[in-house]
């Protein structure tokens, strides 16, 4: 609040703040000051080791192209978020239309339920899918009391358990954002289409879809985002088995001390993100993505 | 108008969504039968249930304390990330410039960024500035890294607000604070509370930094639960996760009639 | 200040000359020190200059022991600190909050050490040890007569015994299994369990694969890696003790590789569904080492660790955690009921394998990353 005040004050008194654009800024400044100099200065140092460790120079680079493991892990780890990211947008997307056509009443429950798993620890909610999921688990026991199966399906401890567990954590991330940009959808479009003679579909592939294409393509790249730098989920559904791209930086880092490799890494990362974006840029209009209208 | 909008979701649709509703809470509940298991680990109850972990859970001052370091770390660290995220990504909408654009597309880093690589960095600044191991270097690490959240989604939010509106009220005299509080935040409000509850939640279960910058006055929730599972699976983590289920969801129903005596 | 503190540490180091020679009592030179304005605690209070005069052998406030947490920071409480302080008149606090090997880089290299002693292995200490981030463990305070001198390394030294162990679940074997056997799905069907590190799965390999169990080291990698990845498409791995109590209580694995101490409370809780052998069991060591710089000084640091040989605290944490006495001293003390878990009793050390730690020291790093795009892939 002092921000705001300050950004009045000053507004008020100096010529030089008078122009708006510089309030604008000065709403800007303390997110990007805060991050300046608590997030980036600290990592930029941190990532700086990539090129220093364990010899000036690219080399760490070099084993991007070289070094087999890292190759097999951004392999499963591309694959595990992409399925992760489209399924998990897919229902994501289903539950946010449900939100925002619902009656109050019926939101309110819909809110729980996509709210409450939002506060148990990544951790509980891994062991408890374990419960559910494994060999002698409550599914496979239902399963089998009803006669349906004779051997336990393999639900857990392969891409099948962590994709399960991963979109469920996600669903949330995807839910929120997507209704945030559904809810301001005017409804009267969709009814003019229909008055006019539109199938329920078309009116909401050509009317609905197009408007929230916003909200889309921003839970797809915070959920595809966020999934790259999972691993708890992961490594204990996949019976430590999978190995993906976070949990390998983490232990060139915690437990074998290549930090070069493991900033390299994190670095490669930032800028493969940052190429997907501008990639993305091309086709769509970044700036509807991040809210300039 | 939600009665007209009614009209576009059918009822398959509706169904499926409730559907993937209860595949979010489903799995949830197992919490509930798991926290009264007579065993001394995590499992379903074998002879019998037992109210032991519950009893553990309250009458033991380590996981008391968690909790409440938690909620007083996450509540001071979504206080930071709301305050400057939301201005953040404002100021960046109205302005609209390159500049603006480059500060949001920053913004995405730390979501990127495994969190290890922070906490590196995180635990040599906090030397310098004596933070390890305080209730504010901690506060002041999730703030941080939750302004990215709420900039994220406050910016979806800010995508389907009509600007004009706020220029309205600008041409009509408005100063841009006055604007700001009686324009534009009361048609963002459900992003603003989404990224509260996001930043809320990045602090409540973040665990990776706190490991690497707490070491004995700092013990969070996450960390006990950490500790836990370490050790033998402690069922007692579940009766957490049951109690805060009961919790959220009696917010939810108290807010729910709240609304509904309002209404009538 | 400097030329001062110097000379307060040269006053320091004469009055300590005195304490040794028996010149003057402890308390004397306690009072010597405190005249001399470098009172035990104030010197304690942080940096390397207290850890300097600290290291001259004044009082520190407090000497730190840093390990993995849970039921581990109770037990060495009462087995360790609390003797400590009794014995030495210094603190001394147990710190769970897990001391990976990043985590000791980052502080060695911020300069803002603040354990003392950790709790680690055979690898952490060579691989820390090697790239200077340790103090070398002194011989001449700590005893070498109160353990195994195979486990007294330069970098760090023996405090307690544990063993990786076969474990079974008798509801589907019958009888007692092999290494041969873990590794032959064909003969008993069903899912194996090892540790997702690959520390000690090698030696049961090599057995399996027909190698002779006083010839495993230099551990034939090649040939070790490919018997383990023979099952891989019927095996799980565990990373934590608690998850592969879980897999074989839940019946997910038939047969696993894990710590003695998990297998021994698996038996307990599962009512003896799960059984398990010291025999051919891999007895390994649980090593202390000291950061560069500790916050007590190097001195105290040895000293805590030599104190902490004394065997009524290695017993106590048998009885609480049951991992065994490194000081051979202490088999007279452990209740005949307790040696059954007990890998350092000396019945049960004549039926394991000693680990081959300085094997380990060299290859662990390289190994950990192979063993893990093995099974990953």
């Amino acid at each position: 609040m002092t921000a705001h005040a300050e950004a009045g004050v000053l507004s008020g008194r100096r010529p030089f703040f008078r122009d708006q654009w510089n309030a604008y800024w000065l709403m800007v400044a303390p997110a990007a000051l805060l991050m300046a100099a608590f997030y980036f200065y600290p990592l930029v140092q941190v990532l700086w080791i990539s090129v220093t460790e364990p010899s000036p120079g690219l080399d760490n680079y070099a084993q991007l192209f070289t070094n087999l493991s890292i190759r097999r892990t951004l392999v499963t780890t591309a694959r595990i978020c992409v399925v992760t990211t489209a399924i998990t947008v897919v229902l994501g997307y289903v539950v946010a239309y449900v939100l925002v056509h619902a009656s109050p009443r019926a939101q309110r429950w819909l809110f729980l339920g996509v709210l409450v798993p939002l506060w148990i620890s990544v951790l509980v909610r891994a062991f408890a899918w374990v419960t559910l999921l494994a060999r002698e688990g409550l599914i496979n026991h239902a399963l089998r009391d009803a006669g349906l199966i004779d051997q336990p399906l393999a639900l857990i401890w392969n891409e099948l358990g962590i994709t399960i567990g991963m979109v469920h954590y996600m669903i949330p991330y995807a839910v929120l954002p997507l209704y945030a940009s559904m809810r301001d959808i005017d409804a009267r479009t969709v009814s003019a289409a229909r008055g006019l003679g539109a199938t329920r579909l078309y009116a909401f592939r050509r009317v609905f879809l197009p408007q929230s294409l916003p909200g889309i393509i921003g839970a797809t790249v915070l959920v595809f985002i966020f999934s790259l730098g999972f691993f708890v989920t992961p490594a204990i559904l996949g019976g430590g088995k999978t190995l993906m791209v976070a949990e390998f930086i983490s232990l060139q880092i915690l437990d074998l001390l290549r930090w070069g490799l493991g900033t390299m890494l994190a670095t490669s990362l930032v800028l493969f993100i940052f190429l997907l974006l501008a990639a993305l840029a091309r086709v769509v209009d970044l700036k509807r993505l991040f809210g300039a209208g | 108008m939600a009665d007209e909008a009614r009209i576009g979701a059918a009822r398959s649709t509706r169904s499926l969504g409730w559907a993937i509703v209860l595949f979010l809470v489903l799995p949830i509940t197992i919490v509930v039968p798991v926290s009264l298991t007579d065993q001394r680990y995590l499992s379903l109850p074998q002879d019998g249930l037992s109210l032991r972990h519950y009893v553990n859970l309250f009458s033991s001052a380590e996981w008391l304390s968690s909790i409440a370091q938690s909620f007083v770390i996450a509540l001071g660290a979504a206080t930071i990330s709301v305050v400057t995220g939301t201005l953040c990504a404002i100021g960046c909408w109205r302005i609209g410039s390159r500049w603006s654009e480059l500060v949001r597309v920053l913004m995405l880093v730390p979501i990127i960024v495994p969190t290890i690589v922070y906490a590196l960095g995180l635990y040599r600044l906090w030397v310098q500035l004596d933070l390890l191991d305080s209730y504010f270097g901690v506060m002041l690490a999730h703030g941080v890294t939750g302004i990215p959240y709420v900039v994220v989604i406050v910016s979806t939010s800010l995508a389907s607000f009509d600007p004009r509106l706020e220029q309205a009220a600008r041409n009509l005299g408005a100063s841009v604070p006055y604007a700001l509080r009686r324009v534009i935040l009361p048609g963002i409000m459900p992003g603003v509370i989404s990224g509260a509850i996001f930043a809320f939640i990045h602090s409540w279960d973040e665990l990776v930094l706190v490991l690497f910058i707490a070491s004995r006055t700092i013990f969070t929730l996450p960390r006990r639960i950490w500790d836990g599972i370490n050790e033998h699976l402690d069922p007692t983590m579940a009766a957490v996760a049951a109690v805060l289920v009961v919790i959220t969801g009696l917010l939810l129903l108290l807010d729910m009639r709240a609304r509904r005596r309002a209404a009538e | 200040m400097r030329e001062e503190q110097t000379f307060a540490q040269d006053c320091a180091e004469l009055l300590r000359d005195e304490l040794a020679a028996g010149r003057i009592d402890r308390r004397t030179f306690l009072r010597g020190l405190a005249a001399l304005g470098i009172a035990p605690a104030a010197l304690a209070g942080s940096g390397l200059l207290a850890g300097e005069a600290a290291a001259q052998g004044a009082k520190p406030k407090e000497v730190v022991l840093a390990n993995f947490g849970g039921d581990a920071v109770p037990a060495f409480t009462e087995a360790f600190a609390k003797p400590f302080e009794a014995q030495q008149g210094v603190k001394m606090v147990i710190d769970g909050s897990g001391p990976t090997t990043g985590k000791i880089k980052a502080m060695v290299d911020a300069r803002k050490v603040i354990w003392d002693i950790i709790d680690s292995g055979t690898g952490q200490a060579y691989q820390l040890g090697e790239a200077g981030y340790l103090e070398p463990i002194d011989y001449s305070i700590v005893d070498k007569k109160k353990l195994d001198p195979e486990f007294a390394y330069k970098w760090g030294v023996i405090n307690y015994y544990f063993s990786t162990v076969l474990a079974w679940d008798s509801s589907k074997i019958q009888g007692t299994p092999t290494y041969a056997d873990f590794f032959d799905v064909k003969k008993i069907p069903g899912k194996r369990m090892l540790r997702r590190t690959g520390l000690a799965m090698l030696e049961p390999a090599l057995i399996a694969d027909g190698v002779a169990p006083d010839k495993l080291y230099p551990i034939d990698q090649k040939r070790a890696l490919a018997k383990v990845g023979s099952i891989k498409a019927d095996s799980l791995y565990w990373n934590s003790g608690a998850e592969s109590q879980q897999l074989m209580r839940t019946g997910e694995c038939v047969m696993g590789l894990l710590w003695h101490t998990r297998a021994n409370v698996l038996e307990r809780d599962t009512g003896g569904r799960i059984k398990w052998t010291f025999a051919q069991a891999i007895l390994q060591p649980g090593i202390w080492i000291i950061p560069k710089n500790p916050p007590a000084g190097a001195a105290w640091a040895n000293r805590a660790i030599n104190a902490m040989q004394e065997p009524a605290g290695q017993v106590l944490l048998l009885d609480r955690m049951g991992n065994g006495p490194a000081n051979p001293a202490a088999a007279s003390l452990v209740k005949p009921e307790a040696n059954r878990a007990n890998p350092a009793a000396p019945e049960n050390i004549a039926k394991q394998i000693k680990f081959g730690g300085e094997w380990w020291m060299q290859n662990q790093e390289q190994l950990a990353q192979a063993f893990l795009d093995l099974i990953s892939s």
